[in-house]
């Protein structure tokens, strides 16, 4: 089930009319209730990958509770490893079979031997695998560092892993986090609902308005990238990074404020991340739950920082590689992820990863200095240079695209694909860029306004900006579905 | 939680004025001018009525219209004499022209290429060639005056139908329900761009829950090209069906169409017959730019100058102009 769906627009208030109306009074029903929920909002895409998610599940808790009541080292280490291996392999097999087969084939092929691709499998990638195992091995990983206690409770840790809000793009949440909460009496609190209901609103809003309408453009400079000019393809190519943020961020204040609606609060997945300052800022904002859990699960177990220069680096390109892996089976997104090591490993070393870690451009100004404006622009251009690997269908065809942005340098008006006026998409980039600019100090408070018809006008006018740029032919689904 | 679902309730409302007063104020929804059935029994527009036409989100195309006393969008009212020389294109939408301005309808640029002549536009959404001929046949006073009547049809849609009766489903538009709904132009608009379609979608399936779904079977190549033949002879006997009914002046009558979309069996029936017809498929083939609207499917300007350049061409060789050379 889509968040930009009517089946979603069904969905959610019938939950929430029961879940606040029936089952308020106690805990385990309302747990059970909204597991059963969620089971349902997954089931609507195919239920058979219940089976998926109840198999991680089942695993996770028992390996916790033999985690935990384990006193010896080695025994404890073997029933983690139980959990890693099963949902490595889940993904392994589910993401990454084909990738490894087929990349097996091609070694071989380069040293004269022949292998027929009878071994390669039509595989459905299950929608948000590499979210929920994540999710549940978080659980595993802290029972065994003694950050958390296992829950006793089944159906509880059942809703941790497949709570509906994040259970298919995240938030990757921990169990710290997410599950203590569930296992919470929780009380009807009308701010956090109306903050929820802020937060969906300008979610949709993203979604519709920002990365749907752009969506064509995009596809159309990436599929004939071989007919456009640079300046086309450095449009498409800019125009993708406003459109994965639209809809990533997009779902993610979607997730943030269903849950809100539920009396629960996931972390904050994206802070403004087309702002940040230097490359390193830029990863302390997207995909904030992702990167945390790489931080916690590989790279601190590696030594993080607190080894050599040498072997923070080597932690470094490992975990970008890593993440890089992680978004997909394919060698743009390990080459996306090495660029931006090479990107991040000068930032570190000059001992300038952390510098904006707790404050935000032109904190108390109004407007960015200069200085700031040229660092968030070079961040952006860097980024967004990364995107042609992370948006390419293959190396061939991300070498291919920049092979023409340098051999057919020239500029050449570009016109929609459907026909639009392209104006509306500058203007509207424009009031969202400065919008975002300033609610950039609270990513939870989109319509932080003291009046309250202004507050008023804009979630009008936000309104009025969905229906303008609805395009029913367009798909709708959310990017981060297909990691 | 009252007081949550009670604010939330509010505000919806509240937003909904204010974004049909947005909509109104922008003018972002299409009006649609009311139709009716006239005492000859043909469906046309209420004289007199003027409007917008709107396509596609943000105004992507926005046109005047204007319908005269004779109920149909033109510029000019249809009064043929004895001594003028008249042109009537007869067809559905695209003759109709809501996607254009009026006053730069397909009939007024033939008439820029073919001074003193006039050009009457009887387009109606809709049309097929029942209607056509039924229209021509009920107003056959005014008709017998005109000197060329030019009739849009397209094989594959306009001979569905071997008789005309009234098309109810049309009319149906005209009801207090779908009045008071079109009212609301935020509802037009909304409509228009395709935001309603997946509530109507569930509708139909909730309505349709218990209903056995039938099991539709992929036709192999044989049964497609017999269904074509079939189609193909049923559509000819119509058309023969509707010429014998109202009559069909060779001289004076010409079929507008593309031979590109249009059945070789029906085209050979036509030059074997003696029928006439404008071919516009030449020039839009030839033409190195779109000739529809982007988001429509309808002509765009260029379209429209085409097929004016195709029935210019056509009229220039007819002997009541050449006579006023």
């Amino acid at each position: 089930m889509l968040f930009n769906s009517l089946d979603f627009f069904i969905f959610l208030p019938v939950v929430f009319v029961i879940y606040w109306l029936l089952f308020n009074k106690n805990l385990k029903l309302q747990n059970f209730f909204i597991l059963m929920a969620s089971y349902v909002f997954y089931g609507m895409w195919d239920w058979r990958f219940l089976f998926l998610i109840l198999a991680s599940t089942i695993v996770d808790f028992i390996v916790g509770q033999f985690i935990y009541n384990n006193e010896s080292k080695i025994l404890k280490k073997r029933w983690l490893w139980i959990s890693i291996v099963f949902n490595i392999g889940l993904l392994g097999f589910f993401k990454y079979y084909n990738f490894f087969i087929d990349s097996w084939i091609d070694l071989v092929t380069i040293f004269g031997y022949e292998i027929k691709s009878s071994w390669t499998l039509r595989i459905i990638l299950p929608v948000g695998i590499s979210f929920y195992t994540f999710q549940t091995m978080s659980y595993s990983l802290d029972i065994y560092y003694k950050r958390l206690t296992p829950t006793k409770d089944f159906i509880s840790f059942a809703t941790f892993v497949s709570f509906f809000p994040q259970l298919v793009a995240g938030p990757i949440e921990r169990a710290s986090n997410l599950l203590s909460q569930i296992t919470t009496k929780r009380k009807f609190n009308y701010t956090q609902c109306k903050e929820g209901l802020k937060l969906i609103i300008w979610g949709l809003f993203k979604k519709v308005v920002i990365a749907d309408s752009i969506a064509p453009i995009v596809d159309d400079v990436f599929a004939n990238y071989q007919n456009y000019p640079a300046s086309t393809l450095i449009l498409g190519v800019t125009l993708f990074s406003f459109q994965v943020y639209g809809d990533f961020s997009g779902y993610s204040d979607i997730a943030i404020g269903t849950s809100k609606l539920f009396g629960i609060e996931l972390m904050s997945n994206f802070k403004f991340p087309n702002f940040s300052r230097n490359v390193a800022e830029y990863w302390q904002r997207w995909h904030v739950s992702l990167s945390t859990w790489f931080r916690h699960y590989v790279y601190i177990p590696l030594g993080g920082s607190r080894v050599s220069k040498l072997k923070s680096v080597r932690n470094i390109i490992i975990i970008f590689l890593v993440s890089g892996f992680w978004h997909g089976a394919n060698w743009t997104f390990i080459v996306w992820g090495a660029i931006h090591a090479v990107l991040y490993i000068p930032v570190f070393l000059m001992g300038r990863n952390r510098i904006y870690m707790n404050n935000v451009v032109s904190e108390n100004r109004w407007f960015p200095s200069i200085k700031e404006i040229s660092q968030i622009l070079l961040t952006f251009s860097l980024i967004t240079f990364s995107r042609v690997f992370f948006r390419s269908e293959s190396i061939t065809d991300a070498f291919g695209f920049l092979k023409q942005l340098y051999s057919n340098f020239s500029f050449e008006i570009y016109e929609h694909p459907l026909g639009y006026r392209m104006i509306d998409y500058f203007i509207l980039l424009t009031l969202f860029i400065l919008y975002e600019f300033r609610i950039r100090r609270d990513e939870r408070a989109p319509f932080k306004f003291k009046s309250k018809i202004i507050r008023f006008i804009a979630y009008a006018l936000v309104i009025l900006a969905m229906l303008l740029f609805f395009d029913d032919n367009i798909d709708r689904s959310f990017i981060y579905f297909q990691f | 939680m009252k007081k949550l679902i009670l604010k939330s309730v509010l505000y919806f409302l509240l937003i909904l004025i204010v974004l049909e007063v947005l909509v109104r104020v922008f003018h972002l929804a299409k009006d649609t001018p009311t139709r009716f059935l006239d005492e000859s029994k043909v469906e046309k527009w209420v004289p007199n009525q003027k409007g917008f036409s709107v396509t596609g989100n943000r105004k992507q195309n926005f046109s005047e219209y204007h319908i005269n006393q004779s109920g149909y969008n033109s510029y000019r009212e249809f009064t043929p004499t004895d001594d003028k020389i008249e042109i009537a294109l007869v067809g559905d939408s695209f003759i109709e022209g809501f996607h254009q301005n009026y006053y730069n309808s397909i009939g007024k640029k033939i008439e820029n290429s073919i001074p003193d002549i006039e050009v009457y536009e009887y387009g109606y959404a809709g049309y097929d060639f029942a209607d056509q001929l039924h229209l021509v046949n009920a107003y056959k006073e005014q008709f017998d005056k005109i000197d060329q009547i030019i009739l849009g049809i397209k094989f594959s849609n306009d001979l569905n139908r071997g008789k005309y009766e009234v098309v109810m489903g049309r009319l149906a538009l005209e009801s207090p329900m779908n009045k008071l709904l079109k009212k609301s132009k935020l509802l037009v608009y909304c409509k228009s761009i395709g935001i309603l379609d997946p509530p109507q979608r569930l509708m139909y399936r909730l309505m349709n829950v218990l209903r056995p779904n039938p099991k539709k079977r992929e036709l192999n190549k044989q049964e497609l090209l017999q269904i074509k033949k079939e189609k193909e002879t049923k559509y000819l006997a119509n058309f023969n069906s509707l010429i014998n009914e109202y009559g069909y002046d060779k001289n004076r009558f010409t079929l507008l169409l593309d031979s590109k979309i249009t059945s070789p069996f029906f085209l050979s029936y036509l030059n074997e017959n003696g029928f006439n017809y404008i071919d516009f498929s030449v020039y839009f083939s030839n033409s190195n730019k779109s000739t529809t609207l982007i988001y429509d499917r309808h002509w765009n300007n260029h379209g429209r100058e085409l097929i004016a350049k195709a029935i210019s061409k056509y009229l220039i060789e007819k002997p009541y102009l050449k006579k006023n050379d």
